[in-house]
């Protein structure tokens, strides 16, 4: 692993530059220079036909700050339920998830909405953008949310001009005010990548980002995606089959009937 | 941000949006259009139905005691006297009402006998006998003048004074051209309505006074200007306390046109001295009319005042309860009587606005749908958002805003087609009616040549802001659906 910067989510602060500081929720008891996240005892279940089918067995899992971990596991694993528990969209039957010394799951709805926005960006494999937005309005969603009415107005122009920044970066400057259904697959991934990055996150999901693409185009999205990671010193959990882009990542993570092994 | 962002931009997306956009400009429109038109047929029937209907009218029980204990006065000089005083009033005139009899034919009504023994008694008509003043001292103080005038062969009217009949509704059925298809025939002189016609100069015999008969009892008895025409009526006679006969030779002086059906048929007017000697002299007066400067700004409030005073003075019967004055049982507004008519228009125009109001709610269930397809429609993107960090309470409140971006945009362009629709409603029908080859608004029908149209600000709000309340509990279900979506099943789907 090469030495790379460390960046620490800083609620005080807040994710990112344009946004305002962000007021203190929980209020987390662990150090800033510990880990990331950290996962403890998570279980979840589903109900089917009345019976209960345990999807996740006590996963614990660790992740440092600026690192990068592939999770890797068969169909059925539970690697799709655990990453959603860890992006805060589903709820643990059991465990803890704490990112950056907040317990998570013990926020409100609103609390647990704001921390998604500002300390976790996602890139799935189909790369949901908003289909009558363009490329631009996409990337600058998450700063839309983020910012009240008025604050968004007075910042418009440095905010179009950082997406405009952004995607110029990921070579989409010519596509700006294209939308999603006139651009290719691996342009639409990299206006979801300049989406998942533009609230300057502290942790990145990943999930088979390249599934849904090309060899080629595959390749430059992966390595577009860990150019930012170590750029930025955000901490990467990337969900794949393929062992070597696995490879590509400081950590591998394998997972087999709910369990991390 | 994003929620106005957003919700804007589902809307322009989404042509089914002006589906819903349309049914709400149409739905607030039209019930601004048809509220404005039955304010206007209110008003003008109000209009029409008042006639020259004084605005209040005095009718004293005048068999109860007054205040003093004695009788409440025959005469109407102190009633009169007493509504004069008062600065709000313009005129006021005394008029007495009884009934009479006439034979069919008209030309001579049974005798005293006659109408007591004769077996087909059915062919007599009834007629409401109306006694009205219409000479004032006043035109006596111009004789010279009118002298002077008549030889030049000039016209006089005498000055209008209080007491003129102005305040009865006699004037206005005199104006009003005869109907084209009856054989009316209007008075000489309208201003002079009881002179003799001129046919009658040269006939000999005793003078006799003049009435002038209701149109449609004129053509129906075929009665011609100059004819003599007999009544009989029933008085009481207070010598023997029993009622006897009387009856009476009279000439018609012409017809009048009041355009009520059983005005029309039964009234007959003639001068109120001359109906209070036909009955014997003991009754002077059954009301007393009174025309104010300004109805509508202190019409009620003189009713009570006016109640009070009379009360005071003795013309009117009074308990003696203080809290019982000014109830408007012996003085009464001209709305008091027409109340029925007046009442049914007003529930016909309440009706009217809640029934049209469904269509104002088919068009909230339009937005229903519309945003209820639209919520299915855009799953993915509600688990989008809320991976964004999007709270469900702004997932709702995005969807909640298209609600109201069709609420304002429909009602917007409804209240002003149904303005303009409602100030030009005349033009609009005249050009559907050349269009359709139909007469849409029959003009025979009404006293009104033309569709009136009162466009009202308040009731205009009201609609607007019903459509607003409508359209967006309407919108709130499917945007409460969309905010408890589950954001990982939205995201699954595909």
């Amino acid at each position: 692993m090469s030495p790379m910067e460390t960046r620490t989510f800083d609620p005080a602060r807040g994710g990112a530059k344009h946004l305002p500081a962000q007021r203190p929720t929980t209020g987390g008891g662990q150090a800033p220079n510990g880990p990331l996240l950290v996962v403890r005892g998570v279980e979840k279940h589903f109900l089917l036909a009345g019976a209960k089918l345990p999807v996740l067995r006590g996963v614990d899992l660790d992740l440092e700050r600026g690192e990068s971990v592939a999770l890797l596991g068969s169909s059925g694993a539970g690697k799709s339920t655990l990453l959603h528990v860890l992006g805060l969209l589903e709820r643990p039957n059991a465990g803890s998830v704490r990112l950056d010394g907040r317990e998570c799951w013990a926020l409100s709805i609103q609390e647990r909405a704001r921390l998604r926005n500002r300390a976790i960006g996602f890139v799935f494999q189909f790369y949901h953008l908003l289909p009558e937005l363009t490329a631009l309005e996409n990337v600058l969603l998450p700063a839309m949310i983020a910012h009240g009415r008025l604050s968004y107005l007075r910042n418009r122009s440095n905010l179009r001009s950082l997406a405009t920044q952004s995607l110029t970066r990921f070579g989409l400057d010519r596509r700006l005010t294209h939308r999603p259904a006139q651009l290719s697959g691996g342009e639409r991934q990299r206006v979801a990548l300049a989406r998942a990055l533009f609230n300057d996150p502290a942790l990145m999901i990943a999930d088979e980002p390249t599934g849904n693409l090309d060899s080629t185009t595959g390749a430059a999205v992966l390595e577009l995606i860990f150019e930012e990671q170590r750029r930025r010193g955000l901490t990467l959990l990337l969900v794949t089959h393929d062992e070597s882009v696995a490879a590509r990542c400081a950590r591998t993570v394998h997972m087999h009937d709910g369990r991390v092994v | 941000m994003y929620r106005t962002f957003l919700s804007w931009r589902y809307l322009r997306a989404r042509l089914t949006n002006l589906i819903g956009i349309v049914g709400i400009a149409v739905a607030v429109g039209a019930l601004i259009m048809i509220l404005s038109i039955m304010t206007g047929f209110l008003e003008e029937t109000k209009r029409t139905v008042r006639g020259n209907l004084a605005d209040l009218i005095v009718s004293p029980a005048q068999d109860a005691q007054t205040s003093a204990g004695g009788p409440v006065p025959r005469d109407p000089r102190i009633a009169l006297e007493v509504i004069r005083a008062d600065p709000r009033v313009v005129a006021a005139s005394a008029r007495l009402v009884w009934y009479g009899l006439l034979a069919q034919g008209g030309q001579r009504a049974g005798t005293s006998r006659d109408v007591l023994t004769d077996t087909e008694a059915g062919r007599m008509m009834g007629a409401q006998l109306v006694g009205v003043d219409v000479l004032s001292f006043e035109r006596f103080g111009y004789p010279l003048l009118e002298g002077v005038s008549r030889l030049m062969g000039w016209p006089f009217r005498a000055p209008l004074v209080q007491d003129d009949f102005d305040t009865t509704d006699l004037l206005l059925g005199l104006d009003r051209d005869p109907h084209p298809k009856r054989l009316g025939s209007p008075v000489e002189d309208p201003w002079n309505p009881f002179a003799p016609p001129r046919t009658r100069a040269d006939i000999p015999g005793p003078k006799r006074a003049s009435v002038i008969v209701g149109e449609q009892l004129f053509s129906a008895l075929r009665m011609r200007r100059g004819d003599e025409l007999e009544l009989a009526t029933v008085v009481p006679d207070p010598l023997t306390g029993r009622v006897s006969i009387s009856n009476r030779k009279f000439v018609i002086a012409g017809s009048f046109r009041s355009g009520e059906n059983a005005m029309d048929l039964e009234r007959i007017y003639l001068e109120r001295t001359e109906l209070a000697d036909f009955l014997g002299g003991g009754l002077a007066f059954s009301e007393i009319l009174v025309k104010t400067q300004d109805y509508d700004r202190h019409g009620r409030a003189l009713q009570v005042d006016l109640e009070r005073k009379l009360a005071e003075r003795g013309a009117i019967w009074w308990n003696g309860r203080e809290e019982d004055l000014g109830a408007g049982g012996q003085v009464r507004t001209w709305e008091d009587f027409r109340r029925t008519l007046l009442g049914a228009i007003e529930n016909e125009r309440v009706l009217m606005a809640i029934m049209l109001s469904l269509i104002l709610l088919v068009a909230g269930f339009t937005i229903f749908a519309i945003l209820t397809m639209m919520v299915a429609e855009k799953r993915r993107d509600i688990g989008i958002l809320a991976a964004l960090g999007a709270p469900p309470g702004g997932i709702l409140a995005t969807f909640l805003l298209i609600g109201l971006w069709d609420a304002l945009l429909g009602a917007s362009v409804g209240a002003l087609l149904g303005v303009q629709g409602a100030l030009h409603i005349d033009r609009i029908e005249q050009w559907l009616s050349g269009v359709l080859g139909v007469q849409i608004f029959n003009r025979d029908v009404y006293f009104f040549d033309r569709i009136p149209a009162v466009v009202e600000p308040g009731p205009v709000a009201l609609i607007v802001g019903g459509a607003f309340a409508i359209t967006l509990c309407c919108a709130a279900v499917p945007a409460w659906r969309a905010a408890r979506l589950d954001p990982l099943v939205a995201l699954r789907y595909e």
